[in-house]
């Protein structure tokens, strides 16, 4: 079953272009990314499904409800983390999460604390007060405290140290275990392959490509840094399933679609003076599609 | 405001020590002074005359305060980034606007009984002639009116304007505007038929007083206006595209 389903949706702001024709979808239970590079989108599309902006055109429902006619009742569901988090800054952070608290019925009121520990959040400071990392942590809190069924993160962690990083990303980890559908917005790949299932490529404004994370990583791409110690044409290694081609004096780095054997006889019989090859990471792949595309 | 109107009743004391002399005085002033001080044709030695033409400060303060609040109280969670907090919550638009809405009246309302109140007790304290606590009454009632009627357009700029910053500036061109025609209408009689587009002649201080009513076909198109801008309101706040 799947939690968002998002048809054709188009919006133009003004006569400027937000997103075109994005389709896809997500389904129960899954971490899904939403990878693209700045301002390709991907906030727009997400503020359409949180029915803050009108879709010029298409259509978008989560639990099967259209996101702007049913707008209240999904939202209730739904637990969103905006990549720039902004409160009221003279309320203290404990009386902020209780009005956030407030809007959803049977709330475990506990929860707020639990969380709060977890995220090593100060509940009696005011808001005004807080660092950005902190207030980005009143922002996981409060996105959380109703268990939501959806939660959208939209590049989430901008302003997290490396610490808080991996306690947010477990806490998403648990959140989706106990049932949870994630949305996962970034720019940042490596995040994405940590906590993804599926992703979706989008580029200004249109969706390239929707992959799984696995296959995408042990299907098609092996990199290949090849060392060699006697000369060869520049061009040698460029036969058919090869991909961003470098050459650095003897030293050449690509990435390799296909039969491995094809590329184990083109070094075969040849001098090296170091060979390696290895899974390559998300973003030569992403970088890969991004250039495929110009 | 309660020092505002203590302040003056002080120096209605001076006046009516000073008598005949200050009016002789003041109708010396010329036509457009007078114009914009407010003072009109009324007798300010007299404590409800006097009273009158501190209805004009009403005006201008409370209008400043409602226009700006009914703009403040829509724009700021967007101008403040609140907006994608309050916004992502099971709630209907329409009942944020309606709870906002809510908060600029019993503001209003507050800043009005205060009005009244001072007004009551500093007037009562200088006056030596009869009580005219009714008067104030009336006047309140029409001050309230006119508090609401900006409000509304405060509010109905807000929810109409794409750009919030521009928004308030927008209402404070809005209520000056208003103030100067008025006080333009009093300069030249040729231009009375602008009274229709400017809240402050609806229900000036003199006629109320004087009739001890209000002017039904101000008191509708009052009513019309600030159903109009309470409804653009609503409407505008639930088609916006939200963005910070």
């Amino acid at each position: 079953m799947s939690v968002i389903e998002i048809n054709n949706l188009t919006k133009y702001y003004g006569k400027a272009r937000g997103i075109i024709d994005v389709s896809f979808s997500v389904n129960e239970g899954e971490i899904f990314g939403f990878i693209g590079p700045n301002g390709a989108g991907k906030s727009t599309t997400i503020r359409i499904l949180l029915a803050l902006i009108y879709p010029t055109s298409g259509s978008a429902s989560i639990f099967g409800k259209d996101c702007i006619a049913e707008g209240p009742e999904i939202r209730r569901e739904i637990g969103y983390l905006p990549s720039e988090v902004f409160y009221y800054d003279n309320m203290r952070v404990i009386d902020l999460l209780q009005y956030s608290a407030s809007f959803y019925k049977n709330i475990d009121k506990n929860r707020i604390y639990k969380l709060a520990e977890i995220m090593d959040l100060d509940l009696n400071r005011k808001i005004e007060d807080l660092s950005y990392g902190n207030k980005k942590k009143v922002g996981i809190v409060q996105g959380l405290l109703h268990q939501p069924r959806l939660i959208i993160l939209d590049e989430p962690t901008s302003g997290l140290d490396p610490l808080m990083q991996q306690k947010f990303f477990d806490l998403i980890h648990e959140e989706n275990k106990n049932g949870a559908t994630v949305l996962f917005s970034s720019h940042i790949l490596s995040e994405v392959q940590k906590l993804c299932s599926r992703v979706t490529i989008i580029k200004e404004g249109r969706i390239i490509s929707i992959e799984d994370i696995n296959a995408l990583k042990r299907n098609n791409y092996k990199k290949f840094i090849i060392d060699m110690d006697e000369a060869v044409s520049e061009d040698y290694f460029n036969i058919e399933g090869v991909a961003d081609l470098a050459v650095d004096k003897t030293t050449f780095t690509f990435l390799f679609k296909g039969d491995i054997n094809q590329m184990i006889d083109k070094i075969h019989g040849k001098r090296l003076n170091n060979l390696r090859i290895e899974e390559p990471a998300l973003e030569e792949i992403f970088m890969h599609y991004y250039e495929k595309e110009e | 405001m309660i020092i505002l109107i203590y302040a003056g009743m002080l120096k209605y004391s001076g006046f009516a020590a000073a008598g005949q002399s200050v009016n002789d005085l003041f109708k010396q002033f010329p036509a457009s002074v007078k114009a914009v001080l407010g003072l009109g044709e009324l007798d300010i030695t007299s404590v409800l005359g006097y009273y009158a033409v501190f209805y004009l400060y009403f005006l201008l303060l409370t209008g400043v305060h409602a226009v700006m609040l009914g703009t403040v109280i829509i724009a700021k969670e967007e101008h403040d980034k609140t907006a994608d907090f309050l916004f992502v919550k099971p709630v209907m638009r329409s009942k944020i606007v309606t709870a906002k809405l809510i908060a600029v009246l019993i503001n209003i309302t507050i800043l009005n009984l205060t009005t009244l109140v001072a007004s009551v007790v500093f007037v009562e304290m200088f006056n030596t002639g009869p009580p005219i606590t009714d008067k104030i009454l009336q006047l309140m009632g029409s001050l309230l009116i006119f508090q609401l009627l900006f409000a509304s357009i405060g509010a109905g700029i807000a929810a109409l304007t794409r750009n919030i910053k521009k928004a308030t500036s927008l209402s404070a061109s809005v209520l000056l505007t208003a103030f100067i025609v008025s006080a333009a209408i009093d300069l030249y009689n040729k231009i009375d038929f602008l009274k229709y587009i400017t809240p402050f002649k609806y229900f000036p201080a003199a006629e109320v007083i004087r009739t001890g009513t209000y002017a039904p076909l101000f008191l509708l198109l009052s009513l019309l206006l600030i159903t109009l801008f309470t409804a653009i309101t609503y409407y505008f706040m639930d088609k916006r595209d939200i963005t910070i």
